[in-house]
């Protein structure tokens, strides 16, 4: 238990530095910033209490918030991305349910399971991040291009470190 | 009791779920800038729809008084020119030439939110830049001083009421001519204060209050109200109470005033301060 909180920490800590020192500096073309810090949610095991993962979403958010200078924009987004993870995980739940205790990766349910899994939280976080930025409809499909080419990075990012996780 | 516990046992998820969004959302909404304007602004184009449609309905229920009113005006007014033609038929000027040159404009505009309660106190006209009201423009009612232009928007502009603990204006006895300064002493939404009137000068309850026109905001002579009650203040000065000739509780249109000669002024002024 307590092990596993530790791995967890250096998990958040290694994707708050990575998304600040990192991704935050990348922007293609001024339409795409990736967002791969959402990793964490993703990350946490499948079981963990609803609750909890909504506070831990909201922490991350915030923890976002101070490094952007730009309060409640990503802790809002983050919390609504841990809203939605446990309807996401039962609805496309592998046809023999969840192992207890397995983190949600993709060497334990597959490449196709992931991407999907990955798609959905990411595509839901970052509408409303960028949307919240934003925060008018008058660029709506600009935006809605925005939101498309940054999750596309971000999935593509995430998937890559996902990898590299796994390959140590 | 029991049902309650059930039900928040049921929805704990989505309760908490509202509880943090609600405290990213006032985050986002107060430390942003701009999303706190775009929130505020939208607020305030929402108030003042509704706004506008109440003073609207309520015209409608006053259009009897409105008319009175308006027909007063239009005979004083009528009376006053056939004063003025008699006048410039008695001297020669150029028409173009300048000095001639009208000094004041008017316009009218109707006042679509007001309140008389608080210590200051503002209304809401429905002019704004686009129809040429700026900034410092005076505002009276059929009867008199009611204020002075605070800040406008394209459609609208918001004026510092009389009843304002910040309005000060310059006013004199109509009878002899001895001016002082006019403000609101926050208490009755009737009554105003005229101080710095010399004791020597002698005047009687029911004398004319009207504007000097040194401030340059208000033309000269315009009815403020009249004394209703005085009393000796500290050094050698009056307080005097004066009963405002405009009834603030059921302000409707209004005009307001340009001084098109302000700049001139000030800028004359300036040199000697």
């Amino acid at each position: 238990m307590i092990n596993r909180i530790l791995r967890f920490s250096l998990i958040f800590f290694l994707l708050i530095l990575l998304q600040v020192l990192v991704f935050n500096n990348i922007r293609f073309s001024g339409y795409v910033n990736p967002y791969i810090y959402v990793m964490f949610i993703l990350l946490l095991p499948v079981e963990i209490p609803s609750w909890l993962l909504l506070l831990i979403s909201f922490a991350t958010g915030a923890v976002m918030d101070i490094f952007c200078g730009s309060p409640g924009i990503h802790a809002s987004a983050t919390v609504l991305a841990g809203f939605v993870r446990p309807y996401a995980l039962r609805v496309i739940s592998p046809r023999d349910g969840y192992e207890p205790g397995a983190d949600p990766s993709m060497f334990v349910y597959g490449l196709r399971w992931f991407l999907i899994y990955t798609s959905v939280i990411i595509l839901i976080h970052h509408t409303a991040l960028f949307y919240l930025e934003v925060f008018r409809l008058a660029d709506f499909f600009r935006t809605l291009l925005r939101v498309f080419m940054s999750s596309v990075f971000s999935i593509t990012f995430i998937l890559l470190l996902e990898y590299i996780r796994k390959g140590k | 009791m029991r049902n309650l516990l059930n039900f928040l046992a049921k929805y704990n998820n989505l309760i908490i779920f509202l509880i943090l969004e609600g405290i990213s959302f006032y985050l986002l909404t107060t430390g942003n800038t701009y999303q706190n304007t775009q929130v505020v602004k939208g607020v305030r184009s929402l108030t003042r729809g509704i706004d506008e449609r109440i003073s609207n309905a309520r015209n409608y229920f006053h259009l009897r008084d409105i008319n009175q009113i308006l027909a007063f005006e239009n005979a004083t007014l009528k009376n006053n020119i056939s004063l003025l033609k008699n006048k410039e038929n008695l001297v020669f000027f150029s028409v173009s030439d300048t000095s001639y040159r009208q000094q004041y404009q008017f316009t009218s505009a109707e006042v679509i939110n007001n309140s008389v309660t608080r210590q200051k106190n503002f209304f809401t006209l429905n002019k704004g830049r686009k129809q040429g009201v700026a900034v410092d423009m005076a505002v009276t009612s059929d009867a008199g001083v009611a204020g002075v232009i605070v800040g406008c928007s394209p459609n609208y502009s918001i004026a510092m009421s009389l009843l304002n603990l910040d309005f000060k204006v310059s006013a004199r006895l109509k009878s002899n001519g001895f001016f002082g300064s006019l403000g609101w002493d926050g208490k009755e939404y009737k009554y105003a204060v005229l101080s710095e009137i010399p004791q020597h000068v002698t005047f009687g309850i029911g004398d004319t209050v009207e504007t000097t026109g040194y401030s340059a905001i208000f033309p000269e002579g315009v009815m403020i109200g009249t004394v209703s009650d005085f009393e000796k203040s500290g050094g050698d000065f009056y307080m005097i109470k004066v009963l405002l000739k405009t009834d603030f509780k059921k302000l409707r249109f209004v005009s307001v005033i340009g001084n098109m000669k302000k700049k001139e002024q000030l800028k004359l002024e300036k040199q000697f301060k």
